[in-house]
């Protein structure tokens, strides 16, 4: 095996990592702020793929250049779905509201292969096959393009959550939703626009997943459980953990699929999931509680 | 959800706790020696009904009363049903020899993996479990071993109908058996206190670990043998059906729809799902869709499933009838 494919290997783990990342920092942000496990979340970035791709052929969009939209969307999609279904259940244990999100992730995945059959779809664009070459290391442009928009992102996420008057609310609701009610936060509002940031990271992240990849109704199970890896490998509700994590997972999948075959990938993820669960639940960078 | 169903309260009717279930069994056995009565079709449905009840059953004492929420069914399933194969093609063993192999793997399987899965508590333990049971699934594809991800066939003749039927009844007995014994002992009661507080439990001199792991071997030795039976009966096991989420997801969606942690939940919640499945049978997709909208309305407006809303409703009436006897009688 050449340095080159070994580099440029490492290179695309890095970069995908960081997509991974953003697709992660949805299901953080909600499992920090609502004590909610969505397992809906893989759907809900596989919502944003078929997103791009109608937005794609009504308007002839771009999909980069539609992810404002795309994110739009979302949160008008899901605050109400979340005031509809989750709000309700507030005060009820954590299993209900899991429960439901589990409801939410079959019918989902059943309306997308009504609407869309299941068939293996791309958002195909001129620059998602295009290299992107430094020396003699090469890796696919999207994979640059998503890492730096992925990257982006989760910046200004962190500027929300930490700079802003909404991250103020957001992070006392986390802390102690009782005590941050007495104080005038209006902790059902707080949870409402969580689930709809954290519904908007998980959809452009699934919108640069359908570029650079493939994607088919239940591609979001895979996804779903990368992100729990990244979540519990960052700590949860750590946005610097999440990032690390994210490329931490990328790169070793890329060695992973290199080293055992590209079926290992997904595989060698899981089974760094169980092994820092089993031993570190907090997480790596997540203190101790 | 959980702590709604007081302790004890399943110890009030010492009849019905052991009666019911060996009725259902003889229900059973008497519909099919009935000559006439079921059809082909019927056979098949009950078969399915059989093999759903016991899992449900295995996963409602796991969840139910364990409050072990597992996503990972589909692993004790597969590890079974792979089991019960090798045991059959390797050794030439009875079909009985490898369903108890099927039930000895799926308890010994728990066993190797609870000392991960445990130190997950809620929550966690279900992500946990799914990505247990996602992880198997993506290994048995993978790996050459056990056929790839091509499977096993296997090697010993095709069952009959009748012969399935009565394997499936002679694990739905099993099942019952194992549950009401379970559930009409100080078992439940301590594993019911473990669900309800780990800590406290723990404080007053519980071991928690043991009696979670004696509740879990007992659930994945049913799940064990059962997908055991399925094998048996398809002839051949491949990762992608035997490991497939499909499982873990019928099973939760039946108890959680029937009643979580109610000793009748799995069983009528296994009816519910499986003639469901039946009226929509020609609507693959549209099953799925209303299976899944009938969960999300149980969790929102019945949290202790179609049996929580009947023993409410009768103790509601039972309630109004004595309240109006009192207005009467001064």
């Amino acid at each position: 095996m050449s340095f080159e494919i070994i580099a440029s290997n490492l290179l695309s783990g890095v970069l995908w990592g960081g997509i991974l990342a953003l697709i992660a920092l949805g299901l953080s942000i909600v499992l920090g702020v609502m004590r909610l496990i969505n397992l809906a979340h893989g759907e809900i970035m596989v919502a944003g793929a078929y997103c791009a791709l109608v937005i794609g052929s009504l308007t002839g969009l771009d999909p980069l250049i539609a992810l404002p939209l795309i994110a739009a969307i979302m949160v008008v999609v899901a605050v109400p779905l979340q005031q509809l279904l989750l709000a309700p259940l507030a005060g009820k244990g954590a299993e209900a509201p899991m429960m439901t999100t589990f409801a939410v992730s079959l019918i989902l995945q059943n309306l997308f292969l009504v609407g869309f059959s299941a068939d293996t779809r791309s958002i195909g664009q001129g620059y998602s096959t295009q290299p992107f070459s430094i020396g003699p290391i090469s890796v696919p442009l999207i994979y640059v393009l998503g890492f730096v928009i992925s990257v982006g992102i989760i910046g200004a996420v962190y500027l929300l959550v930490n700079r802003s008057a909404f991250g103020r609310d957001l992070r006392a609701s986390a802390l102690d939703p009782v005590a941050a009610a007495s104080v005038g936060v209006n902790v059902r509002r707080v949870h409402a626009l969580t689930f709809g940031l954290g519904a908007a990271c998980a959809a452009t992240g699934g919108v640069l997943v359908g570029i650079a990849l493939s994607f088919t109704p239940t591609t979001g199970a895979a996804y779903l459980l990368t992100s729990f890896a990244i979540v519990v490998l960052g700590g949860m509700g750590s946005i610097f953990g999440t990032l690390v994590a994210g490329i931490v997972l990328g790169v070793i999948q890329s060695i992973g699929a290199l080293v055992l075959g590209d079926g290992f990938r997904d595989l060698v993820g899981l089974v760094l999931f169980l092994a820092v669960l089993a031993v570190r639940p907090a997480g790596l960078f997540g203190r101790r509680t | 959800m959980m702590q709604e169903n007081s302790l004890g309260r399943s110890m009030a009717h010492p009849l019905t706790g052991s009666v019911a279930p060996a009725l259902i069994v003889a229900v059973f056995a008497a519909a099919f020696m009935t000559p006439g009565l079921l059809g082909n079709y019927e056979v098949e449905i009950a078969y399915r009904l059989m093999l759903y009840i016991c899992l449900a059953e295995a996963w409602n004492l796991l969840a139910g009363y364990g409050g072990l929420v597992s996503l990972g069914s589909a692993a004790f399933v597969g590890v079974g049903a792979y089991a019960f194969t090798s045991a059959l093609n390797a050794f030439g063993v009875p079909p009985i020899v490898g369903l108890l192999l099927a039930g000895l793997a799926g308890g010994v399987f728990a066993v190797l993996v609870s000392p991960a899965v445990f130190r997950m508590r809620g929550l966690y333990f279900t992500v946990g479990t799914l990505a247990l049971g996602e992880a198997l699934r993506l290994f048995m594809v993978n790996v050459p071993w056990f056929g790839g991800s091509r499977g096993l066939f296997l090697d010993a003749d095709f069952p009959s109908r009748e012969a399935l039927f009565w394997w499936a009844l002679g694990l739905l007995a099993l099942s019952q058996f194992l549950i009401t014994v379970y559930t009409r002992t100080r078992l439940s009661i301590i594993l019911r206190s473990v669900r309800d507080d780990e800590d406290a439990a723990a404080q007053l001199g519980v071991r928690i670990y043991r009696v979670k792991l004696v509740a879990f071997v007992v659930a994945s030795m049913l799940m064990g043998m059962g997908g055991g039976l399925q094998a048996y009966k398809l002839g051949a096991v491949e990762p992608y059906g035997m490991f497939g989420l499909p499982w873990s997801i019928d099973i939760l969606s039946m108890v959680v729809i029937g009643g979580l942690g109610l000793r009748y939940g799995a069983l009528v919640g296994a009816f519910f799902v499986i003639t469901l499945a039946e009226l929509l049978a020609d609507y693959p997709e549209a099953h799925i869709v209303v299976t899944g909208l009938v969960l999300a309305l149980v969790v929102r407006f019945a949290p202790r499933g179609v049996c929580g809303l009947v023993i409410d409703n009768w103790k509601r009436r039972r309630s109004e009838t004595r309240g109006s006897e009192r207005e009467v009688q001064p």
